[in-house]
């Protein structure tokens, strides 16, 4: 995902209309208290530097614990929405990939060891745990355990406007590629919490790949040649129901339904993914917001869920830094504990997957899985913000 | 033949999914909406080639598909389609107020309300006659006698007579048109649909008097229809001032914020016994009239979030349309439609004789009364559920005349638009005078 702006870290990048707006000018003294009473960050069409920060504990206020706006029917109305939001968040991805250059491939292969090695440690500590502690579980302990993997190797990379070929610009991009190995991983685990035989579970998780390329395919027939901007927006909100739709009906992934279209619009001829990439990006930052609201909404403090807040954290801190570690001997002038530092925080595709788990596990671990990843996604982000890439450089 | 294909392979996928689905799985409502979005859009298209309505095409793809067809959108998809439907009317009517301009419309509208005035009462009062003289053959409550008959004849006679300015509207923004016969259509509709609210109440209130029953409520007749169209339209225009205001001082997102509106005006207004239309169409007229209108922007912001909105809208109407209801009472729905269809011409006629608009822009106007679609199958909801006995015959007699009238006006009314050389002149408008207001139109 291409990023831009200095401190903002949003899946998709920057959005036009902040470009055509320009710079902020805010005074330094108030400069927070500005951002928060700008229309456009209030209506969540703003990026913020961390937005889970902001975001999730608004939507953990705004949720039926708190003042009850986001409601337990309401957020039974928003899980459409939310489908469609992780499809086009796996089309962000997608978009994002490019494996011309030996460089690009290079790259790609450096963060799918980054994001293995942490859903490898993640998923083996969080299995061990369970085993050791007979923790009350209603669905297979190795699909909650690999569910937590899989969302703790999600990263998000900031500040992109660095050189070309900057140690910055590389790590951002590592960042930004380690969620493809996890999307796919991901498409496998949602289709094995429904309970299905494995050959079922690669029967159906091929169908999220077949799905998603034949939506790929007839949004790629039409985008080009729409006869206006409004009708194209129609084809481009379409398909991206349509990617949330067929899989919210089927119980399959959105993110890889999504990321299989992206992938195919991003390598098929013409100016799909350039039309794609523009009218997605209006929406970007109301998509990741909503994500954001609804975990914060979605949280409940049971027992399982506290218990795995901390190996969560502890086990993804580990898993990034070790992962980075590896990543170095293939992307050769990073130096590991740097590169850690850009991994750390975690970004909405790691939510995005638990809230996909959420959608199809049983209510007592989906909603496990919600709160142990959301929660440790914000210590994560403040971690992340005491250690921030700058100062490891410095070091 | 791209959009041949494309149209193809949605259609494929959406077998594909529908088949791979062991029963009828709980969460279905964006692949409804994406599916009714694309093929809809593109059935619309191949209409607009075809020289016919736009949305008859989406209409059509709802009904081929729907569950009384094809079955790819199932009856629960149908239902998590009609999610849009609030929406959709406040959208259309907040977009039929954006386009009546008093300071335009001013030297016709008193003609323009005797025409109104006179095609109604004519169809009020035909339909209303032959109805009594036929009581015992039409298949609604053949037993009713004296006091009851009437009520009960009146009651269907006031449903029977309404238009849509849903359908209306959407054919005059789908063919981008303006001028004398648009705008003269326009005003007839929402005249129409104005005395529909008013008269509606009160023959319900007549119904439950002449039944011997005790009202819905104990509030009088003139407060409650005071309350619902004086409030409707009070609530409307103090959103329609806050939203000219945002235009003013803001003005940035207007599509997500017009959008935003018209939620609040479909959800909140009902809950305080307001008429989502009238408010709407209120709050369009306040922003055009008052504040001059929000210009390029808005034009962009409406063109940007009323087509998608406007094609599910009526991809759920036609996949919700009841053939079954037309299989039934054939022969008589279509014996009303055609003497709605003849009070109708005849009316015009004589209205257009009786006030003083030019004939020539007046004789077109009955094509675009035709149509009936959701505010009619709303009342007809309503008397059902109130009077299960006599009221679901009158349901089953509008939805099927509603299946008749939703394919068939928006063909005629689009060929009427044609005729008079109004489509596309909206955008001729738009293209003399970029941002700025539209321009007047000769009367």
């Amino acid at each position: 995902m291409k990023k831009s702006g200095p401190g903002f870290r949003e899946a998709g990048g920057a959005d036009p209309i902040d470009a055509a707006l320009g710079d902020r000018q805010a005074s330094p003294g108030i400069g927070r208290l500005d951002l928060l009473l700008r229309t456009r960050l209030a209506l969540g069409l703003e990026a913020t530097a961390a937005p889970t920060l902001v975001f999730l504990p608004l939507g953990v206020v705004c949720g039926p614990y708190g003042l009850n706006l986001l409601s337990s029917a309401v957020l039974a109305h928003l899980d459409a929405v939310v489908s469609v939001a992780l499809a086009a968040l796996g089309v962000f991805v997608g978009l994002a990939l490019d494996l011309r250059s030996r460089e690009d491939r290079r790259l790609f292969l450096a963060a799918d060891v980054e994001s293995g090695v942490t859903v490898v440690i993640v998923a083996a500590a969080v299995l061990f745990l369970l085993h050791s502690w007979q923790a009350p579980i209603d669905a297979p302990a190795s699909a909650i355990a690999l569910a937590l993997g899989i969302a703790a190797a999600a990263s998000s990379g900031g500040g992109a406007d660095a050189p070309a070929g900057s140690f910055q610009q590389l790590a951002t991009h590592i960042a930004e590629l380690d969620d493809v190995m996890p999307i796919v991983a991901g498409g496998f685990v949602i289709v094995a919490l429904g309970g299905a035989p494995l050959a079922e579970t690669v029967r159906l998780a091929g169908l999220t790949v077949v799905v998603g390329l034949l939506i790929a395919v007839a949004g790629w027939l039409l985008f080009e040649r729409a006869h206006d901007p409004a009708e194209r927006g129609v084809f481009v909100l379409g398909a991206l129901l349509l990617l949330g739709g067929a899989a919210a009906y089927l119980s399959l992934s959105p993110l890889l339904t999504g990321l299989v279209a992206g992938l195919f619009w991003r390598w098929s001829p013409g100016r799909a993914d350039q039309i794609i990439r523009n009218d997605l990006q209006k929406i970007q930052h109301p998509l990741v917001l909503l994500l954001l609201l609804t975990a914060g909404a979605s949280l409940e403090w049971s027992r399982l869920a506290i218990w795995l807040i901390a190996p969560f954290v502890l086990f993804r801190v580990t898993g990034k830094l070790m992962g980075a570690k590896l990543a170095t001997q293939l992307a050769a002038p990073l130096a590991a504990a740097d590169l850690g530092a850009y991994l750390l925080p975690p970004g909405v595709i790691g939510i995005a997957f638990a809230l996909n788990v959420q959608q199809v596990a049983s209510p007592v671990t989906g909603a496990a899985i919600v709160t142990a990843v959301a929660v440790g996604s914000l210590v994560c982000e403040l971690l992340a913000l005491i250690e921030p890439p700058g100062r490891a450089e410095g070091r | 033949m791209r959009r041949a294909a494309a149209l193809a392979l949605v259609l494929a996928t959406a077998l594909l999914i529908r088949g791979a689905a062991s029963g009828e799985p709980l969460r279905t409502a964006a692949l409804a909406l994406g599916f009714a979005l694309i093929a809809a859009a593109l059935v619309g298209d191949l209409f607009e080639r075809l020289k016919l309505p736009r949305v008859s095409g989406y209409l059509l793809l709802g009904l081929l598909c729907g569950p009384n067809l094809a079955n790819i959108i199932s009856r629960s998809m149908a239902r998590e389609l009609q999610v849009v439907n609030g929406l959709a009317i406040a959208l259309i009517a907040l977009m039929a107020g954006l386009e009546i301009n008093f300071m335009r419309l001013r030297p016709r509208l008193a003609a323009m309300a005797r025409l109104g005035g006179i095609t109604l009462m004519t169809l009020y009062a035909g339909l209303f006659v032959v109805f009594w003289a036929t009581w015992r053959w039409l298949p609604i409550a053949p037993h009713e006698t004296g006091l009851a008959r009437l009520a009960i004849a009146t009651l269907v006679t006031i449903i029977v007579a309404s238009f849509s300015p849903t359908v209306t509207i959407a054919v005059i923004t789908d063919t981008r048109s303006r001028g004398p016969l648009s705008e003269l259509t326009l005003a007839v509709v929402v005249l129409g649909d104005l005395a529909l609210i008013l008269s509606f109440t009160v023959a319900m209130q007549f119904v439950h008097w002449a039944l011997g029953g005790v009202g819905p409520t104990q509030v009088g007749v003139v407060p409650r229809v005071a309350w619902e169209v004086v409030g409707s339209l009070g609530f409307g225009a103090a959103v329609g001032a806050v939203f000219a205001l945002y235009l003013r001082y803001i003005g940035r997102e207007l599509t997500l914020v017009m959008l935003g509106l018209c939620v609040v005006l479909s959800a909140v207004g009902p809950r305080l016994d307001f008429e989502p239309l009238l408010a709407a169409l209120a709050a369009g007229l306040v922003v055009e009239n008052v504040t001059g209108g929000g210009g390029k922007a808005l034009t962009e912001a409406v063109e940007q979030g009323a087509r998608p909105v406007l094609i599910v809208f009526f991809a759920a109407a036609g996949a919700s349309l009841h053939l079954d209801a037309l299989a039934v009472i054939g022969v008589v729905a279509v014996a009303v439609a055609a003497l709605r269809l003849a009070l109708i011409l005849g009316g015009t006629a004589l209205g257009v004789r009786h006030s003083g608009i030019d004939p020539e822009q007046g004789r077109l106007v009955w094509m675009g009364l035709i149509s009936q679609a959701g505010v009619t199958l709303g009342l007809t909801i309503i008397v059902a559920a109130e009077y299960p006995t006599w009221g679901t015959n009158i349901e089953t007699l509008l939805v099927a005349l509603i299946a008749l009238h939703e394919l068939i006006g928006p063909v005629l009314f689009k060929w009427a638009l044609a005729r008079s050389g109004e489509i596309g002149q909206m955008d001729a408008v738009a293209a003399v005078a970029p941002g700025a207001a539209p321009a007047d139109t000769p009367a």
